[in-house]
């Protein structure tokens, strides 16, 4: 009892019990639901059945009907477009506002906060006060646009099977902006300035610096960044909720909307859980990308 | 300009702010010199160092290098090498690479490069060291590396801020001469950066001491330590510092009164305003413990010996120290006599602590 008591104060047991009270919160909540859902892709699950655990075994056959949907490609495509664009767009539009604040001009400080605000935000929120700017009618964006003759018509952003996804992407890189600019001016931060001095003395010219510099010096904080881009883009719910439902018919649906529609709209569970399955894979291969580039930190 | 002057600062003035950091900086340096810049922390030396590079903006003033005006060329305009403190390697390039950097930015093929990176390691000692990263290197190995990025360039002139200060005491004795004897086989131009008057003295041909952003003096390592021009070179140049004592005249101008408790009269090597309040230097070295003849009593309050000296210090007020080469050979503890001869006697003006 005593060394019992001993190894909790100051040995391994303390490390063990402050380990597994984490471990039993993730494997419940997190764990538990995760297998139960890929259990569900394999069963067949309808109204009735959804109180058992014990249903029918269907094998493959949520994945093969999925497939043969013809609605589910242009959705998956959908969500490839709008992944890779919107952590485009983000990491760009991020990294130029990291390195224009670490210019550190006076009220630099003051100002990057305010960008944080979009960070604070609802996503239904958000979307809300998308609405209004990509209104087609009356929304500020085709206002401006037509201002500067870009276009000569109105666009109805979320009416318009061509416009509908872009909507999105565009309110979306505007969420996750901040998100992008904050990470990567840590980034830039912890890269000392001496080293920038000592490669303007051997005649870099500032091109030349960010390139052999920056960029590399950034490698791990790029690859964590772009890595919980993807998971943050492939979690993104609210802004398809608040601003196109994913119509009109499915021009702006993607994969976690589907989802959501399946199991919650159409209560075909196994469906929903079927495409749910999916992302966790494409998930996991982000989250090993994500712990490996932390973990190449090639910091002197 | 003269001829051969490869560095020259004209009324120079750097302002940060409302602090006036560097004062009315005139400097020439001879191309081929060693030049030590030495002073007390925050005097304005990195500063100083930092402007020749171009890293920090002149308030006003000229600098040329090597006979071009320089005053709006940004650094990577102006060829000169800087080894830093913290050696700034980059840290994301082995040593190769960091080596060869400067060559690669200007536009030279991989391949030459690396032959020109092998050369330098010979030279310095890296040759087995060039696809580590920085990282894997002991202090005094990155300090190599940064020796090597600086030279692999053949620049108008090396420029060190304090480059030693971050290795152990034997390391930093043997990068000392390392560091002269490189310069002198490049037939470069230094300034060398330094807090540490030996560093200075045993490296530099010629000294510059700054005191709250201006030059104090300047000369060769000898001149400074034989004719300081005021109390602050003569305290900070020599090691152990000189101790000063509160002195008065005598009425004949020929000898001074030390104000200790028990005052005592030393002789002069020349005449002074007799009655006159100064301050009297005399470096530890100079009071000799062992002649035939005496002009100072004291009592020896503690003693150090290091085998090849001892140290002493006195139980005046204030407390005089003073060397004696070899073992002790004091007897009588409370009462040595110790002998200065007149020539190593410093008077400094009391107010303005310029020498007399
Ligand atoms: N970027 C800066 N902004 C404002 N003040 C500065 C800046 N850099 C230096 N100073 C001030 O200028 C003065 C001289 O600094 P400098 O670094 O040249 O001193 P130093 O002689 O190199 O001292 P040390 O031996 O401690 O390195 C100091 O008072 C310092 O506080
Ligand atoms: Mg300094």
């Amino acid at each position: 009892m005593r060394a019992l008591l001993a190894s909790l104060r100051d040995g391994r047991g303390f490390d063990i019990s402050l380990i597994s009270i984490t471990m039993t919160f993730l494997l419940l909540f997190c764990g538990v639901p995760l297998i139960y859902n890929a259990i569900m892709s394999f069963q067949e699950v309808d109204i009735f059945n959804l109180n058992t655990f014990i249903r029918p075994w269907v094998g493959f056959d949520n994945y093969r009907a999925l497939f043969a949907d013809a609605t589910t490609l242009p959705i998956f495509y959908n969500t490839l477009v709008f992944v890779f664009f919107s952590i485009a767009g983000q990491f760009l539009v991020g990294f130029a506002l990291a390195l224009f604040f670490s210019l550190k001009f006076s009220g630099s400080t003051y100002l990057r906060g305010l960008f944080l605000v979009s960070w604070v935000m609802p996503g239904l929120v958000v979307g809300a006060i998308w609405n209004w700017i990509l209104s087609g009618d009356f929304g500020i964006l085709n206002h401006v646009l037509k201002y500067i003759g870009v276009i000569s018509d109105n666009i109805f952003w979320r009416s318009d099977i061509h416009f509908s996804l872009w909507a999105v992407i565009i309110a979306n890189i505007w969420l996750g902006t901040a998100f992008n600019m904050i990470l990567l001016s840590v980034g830039l931060a912890a890269i000392p300035n001496d080293i920038y001095e000592a490669a303007q003395l051997d005649g870099a010219n500032a091109i030349q610096r960010f390139r052999t510099i920056t960029l590399p010096m950034m490698r791990a904080t790029i690859g964590a960044v772009v890595s919980l881009g993807l998971i943050f883009t492939l979690q993104q719910f609210d802004l398809f909720a608040a601003i196109t439902s994913g119509g009109p018919a499915n021009s702006s649906n993607v994969a976690q909307y589907r989802a959501w529609e399946m199991s919650f709209k159409e209560y075909d569970f196994a469906r929903g859980a079927t495409i749910s399955v999916l992302m966790i894979g494409v998930v996991m291969i982000a989250s090993i990308i994500y712990v490996r580039s932390t973990k190449q930190e090639i910091r002197g | 300009m003269s001829e051969g002057i490869q560095i020259e600062i004209n009324n120079l003035n750097k302002h940060f702010g409302h602090l006036h950091v560097l004062k009315n900086i005139n400097l020439s340096i001879p191309k081929g010199e060693f030049v030590a810049l030495v002073g007390p922390s925050g005097c304005g030396k990195s500063t100083l160092l930092r402007s020749i590079a171009g890293l920090e903006k002149i308030s006003s003033g000229d600098m040329s290098i090597a006979g071009e005006i320089v005053n709006h060329l940004p650094p990577r305009k102006r060829d000169i090498a800087m080894v830093f403190q913290s050696y700034a390697l980059y840290p994301h390039m082995n040593v190769q690479d960091n080596l060869t950097y400067s060559l690669r930015i200007k536009g030279m093929k991989k391949k030459s490069a690396n032959i020109e990176a092998a050369k330098v390691a010979k030279t310095i000692g890296l040759s087995e060291l060039l696809q580590r990263y920085p990282r894997e290197l002991s202090g005094g190995q990155r300090q190599r590396v940064a020796m090597g990025r600086a030279i692999i360039r053949e620049p108008k002139a090396f420029l060190f801020d304090e480059p030693l200060s971050n290795l152990d005491a034997s390391l930093r004795v043997h990068m000392r001469k390392e560091i002269r004897s490189l310069h002198d086989k490049l037939g470069a131009t230094s300034v060398y950066v330094t807090h540490d008057q030996i560093e200075a003295m045993t490296m530099a041909d010629q000294v510059v001491v700054l005191n709250e952003g201006e030059i104090v003096q300047q000369g060769s390592p000898l001149e400074l330590y034989d004719s300081p021009v005021n109390k602050f070179v003569a305290g900070f140049i020599g090691s152990p510092a000189m101790n000063f004592i509160k002195g008065i005249v005598s009425s004949d101008g020929r000898s001074v009164e030390l104000q200790f408790k028990v005052k005592q009269k030393i002789s002069l090597k020349s005449v002074f305003t007799p009655g006159m309040t100064v301050d009297v230097g005399i470096r530890p070295e100079h009071l000799d413990i062992n002649a035939s003849q005496t002009n100072l009593k004291v009592a020896v309050n503690s003693m150090e010996a290091t085998g090849s000296s001892t140290y002493y210090v006195a139980d005046t007020e204030p407390a005089l120290s003073f060397i004696e080469q070899g073992r002790s050979s004091i007897v009588d503890r409370e009462n040595v006599n110790l002998y200065v001869a007149p020539e190593h006697v410093y008077l400094f003006d009391a107010k303005s602590g310029l020498a007399l």
